[in-house]
């Protein structure tokens, strides 16, 4: 009989510590994260068998219009063994520490995988007509895990949130990663990550280099820089860019975490940005965050330039995985989603799904009225 | 003299093609009472399409049986292996397996404790696992299905797949499947066939898309045997017809006729399912308030049978007989003559015809 799980409110310290002691999760789980969604009220948990933190999440209430009743969100978490076949031992006592606080519902986003694709079948998928989405494909490997996660979820009454088609509001279900290390474990060289690209990318980071272009490490005073090129290509790929405001409070909290949990990055033709991005890593998980490239100038390629940078130095760090985040599920030639898968998988690696977020109604009545609002705020 | 199916051949044998063809990996299931076709006929006709494979890709490698005792009748006149749909159990016809036919026997196991007890029976046994679906009839368990995979491992099995009975008239089974293929998956059994029941053609090629690494096994008996329902027709005939006056008694039971007209004797009674009302699982008001006005009719006077003549549905005399029944046909209809066949009605699942006439 193992000891019976516990959850209380823990500390940031506490959790900052609980975070560091593990080989990774994900950045949305960090307290810091919490300082960057400041119109959320967070809460940091922890889950104790006896007095060891074994579990800890980062639960975003979010309170509903003129009502004091929150959903508690848990984007990508919690940060707890999603391995074994006890789910209910975990979840219970969270579920009852949040009701108890006043949510109408939790949501969260277990990080397991469920299916993986390979960088080849993702593009024969895209090639071959027939296919219109990535589950069209048969996958590399539908995880046990995964699947067993997901039937113990159905089992304990949570509801998928489904994403057909374009993102969700939510956290992509559907990501692209190039793994660093091999299927034993060992660390991939720079050569074997190259040599997993496709042509173009390996001409387009050769080509970058030779036309000169520089990728530096910014500090926080580049934030505006990079600000202003990602205002421009907001303009120019129409979408909504975040206030300046935005990466400055991520930055200050991500950093204060970890010296080298944030990294901006820069790319420089003849003192011209022409590229600057975002990255973030927890552990051995690195991720590519945000990114910027200039109109002019794009035959230097700065924006492959400074991706291979950010790949290196993750590498470098010891980081197992290299995410380049969302996808869409579409394969279809046609779409106009398709680019950024395409881009994506020019650096080789998986795509991967993961389990999608589930939501656990606790007041049906609210929860039905938070569903319409939804749907009616489109 | 008889109450007779009559197959119109040719567009049945197209039927059969059509359906074959369009299912892939078809498991044609002959059971029961063969679906009023005959056991012994589907099997026949199981191994015909097993004959026509390259004309409609699909090879019929399968067939699925009801029960163990009604393998015999199946293995002299199909090749092919021999699903059982009634899970094995450590009794009963299960244990008699004849020696010739027991390696073409593939078992539906649907307890943890029934593999263990099959395998130590017949260590070169092949078998399905059923899951336990929403009908809640027979199947494993999610925890069950790891448990018995478990007890397999990695190694080479058995194992040809997973069953699922699913039930009838819900809105769409895809959701359900889906779960119920997750369950696989979560599972670790290493498989990934499933054997499905009352898919429509579009949750079929939704399923195909959705698991293209899966092989779904669609086991179809009604759409197959009886999808064309125009290819079958059911005819009794005609045995006597007696005029009869308003007073006059007739019948087993003496009753009076309430009104002028024909009692008209045809072939078809009990022994044959007729008159015999099989739950039809309807449960709608409408359904309900019909039955309710049958036993009002009953109450006054007669029944209504499953005969009709010239296309109209005639009255029970009497409850009907063994190998008989008796109508009535009131005055002013046309009265068909001795040795005319008529219209009946049946479940063909419920029916037992004294012949079956392929053309």
């Amino acid at each position: 009989m193992t000891t019976p799980l516990t959850l209380r409110p823990i500390s940031p310290q506490e959790h900052r510590d609980f975070i560091a002691g593990r080989s990774s999760a994900s950045f949305l789980q960090t307290p810091g994260w919490a300082s960057v969604k400041a119109e959320w009220k967070a809460e940091s948990l922890g889950w104790f068998r006896g007095g060891e933190i074994v579990g800890a999440a980062l639960v975003l209430n979010r309170q509903l219009p003129r009502v004091k009743r929150y959903l508690a969100y848990l984007p990508e978490g919690p940060v707890i063994d999603w391995t074994g076949d006890d789910l209910e031992a975990w979840l219970r006592p969270m579920v009852a520490h949040l009701r108890k606080q006043g949510a109408f519902a939790v949501r969260m986003g277990p990080p397991v995988v469920t299916r993986r694709w390979s960088a080849e079948q993702v593009k024969a998928g895209i090639a071959d007509e027939s296919v219109r989405r990535l589950g069209d494909v048969p996958p590399l490997e539908r995880s046990q895990v995964g699947a067993r996660v997901i039937a113990q979820l159905h089992e304990l009454g949570w509801q998928l949130q489904s994403a057909e088609g374009g993102f969700s509001a939510g956290q992509p279900q559907f990501n692209f990663q190039i793994p660093l290390v091999d299927d034993q474990g060992a660390p991939r060289t720079e050569a074997d990550v190259l040599a997993g690209m496709n042509q173009l990318w390996r001409r387009n980071i050769k080509k970058a280099d030779k036309s000169g272009v520089e990728v530096a490490l910014g500090s926080r005073e580049d934030l505006k820089a990079f600000h202003d090129l990602y205002v421009h290509t907001a303009e120019r790929d129409h979408f909504t860019p975040r206030p300046l405001a935005y990466f400055q409070t991520m930055y200050d909290a991500l950093a204060a975490e970890d010296a080298d949990r944030i990294q901006l990055w820069l790319a420089r033709h003849e003192s011209d940005l022409v590229a600057a991005t975002i990255a973030i890593r927890v552990g051995t998980h690195a991720w590519y965050s945000y990114g910027a490239s200039s109109t002019e100038k794009r035959d230097v390629r700065g924006s492959n330039g400074v991706q291979w940078a950010m790949i290196r130095h993750a590498l470098e760090a010891g980081a197992e995985v290299y995410d380049l985040r969302g996808i869409t599920e579409t394969l279809d030639a046609d779409d106009p989603h398709v680019g950024l898968i395409q881009f994506k998988v020019g650096t080789g690696g998986e795509a991967v799904e993961h389990a999608g977020e589930w939501d656990l109604p606790l007041n049906r009545v609210i929860y039905k009225a938070f569903q319409v609002y939804l749907a009616r705020r489109g | 003299m008889s109450l007779t199916l009559s197959v119109d051949g040719d567009r049945w044998r197209r039927h059969l093609l059509a359906t074959v063809t369009a299912h892939p990996g078809i498991v044609p299931v002959a059971k029961g009472n063969g679906y009023g076709l005959g056991l012994g006929r589907l099997a026949r006709r199981a191994q015909w399409l097993a004959d026509h494979a390259a004309e409609t890709g699909a090879a019929v490698d399968t067939i699925a049986v009801g029960t163990y005792d009604e393998i015999g009748e199946a293995a002299t006149r199909y090749s092919g292996d021999l699903l059982v749909l009634t899970p094995w159990r450590p009794f009963g016809a299960a244990l008699d397996l004849d020696e010739r036919t027991a390696a073409r026997v593939v078992h539906t196991v649907s307890r943890p404790q029934d593999l263990a007890a099959l395998r130590e029976r017949d260590p070169r046994a092949r078998f399905v696992l059923e899951q336990l679906t929403s009908m809640r009839r027979h199947g494993m368990t999610r925890r069950e299905l790891a448990t018995a995979a478990e007890e397999l491992g990695r190694a080479r099995s058995g194992l040809r797949g997973v069953a699922m009975h699913l039930p009838l008239n819900t809105t769409s089974h895809l959701g359900e499947v889906t779960r119920l293929i997750n369950e696989v998956v979560a599972s670790g059994l290493p498989t990934t066939t499933v054997f499905v029941s009352h898919l429509t053609a579009s949750e079929l090629a939704r399923l195909a898309t959705s698991y293209p690494d899966f092989t779904v096994r669609p086991r179809v008996g009604t759409d197959l045997w009886l999808g064309d329902r125009g290819a079958l027709t059911v005819g009794a005939t005609v045995l006597d017809v007696h005029q009869v006056e308003r007073g006059d008694t007739f019948g087993y039971r003496g009753r009076s006729v309430p009104k002028s007209g024909h009692i008209v004797v045809v072939s078809g009674g009990t022994a044959h399912g007729i008159g015999l009302e099989a739950p039809t699982g309807d449960q709608s008001l409408k359904a309900r308030a019909a039955t309710l006005a049958r036993g009002g009719m009953d109450a006054v006077g007669f029944v209504r049978s499953p005969f009709s003549i010239d296309g109209k549905q005639r009255l029970f005399a009497e409850p009907p007989h063994m190998q008989a029944s008796m109508l009535f046909v009131p005055s002013g209809a046309r009265v068909p003559r001795v040795g005319e066949d008529i219209d009946v009605r049946v479940r063909f699942t419920a029916t037992d015809f004294d012949r079956v006439v392929v053309s």
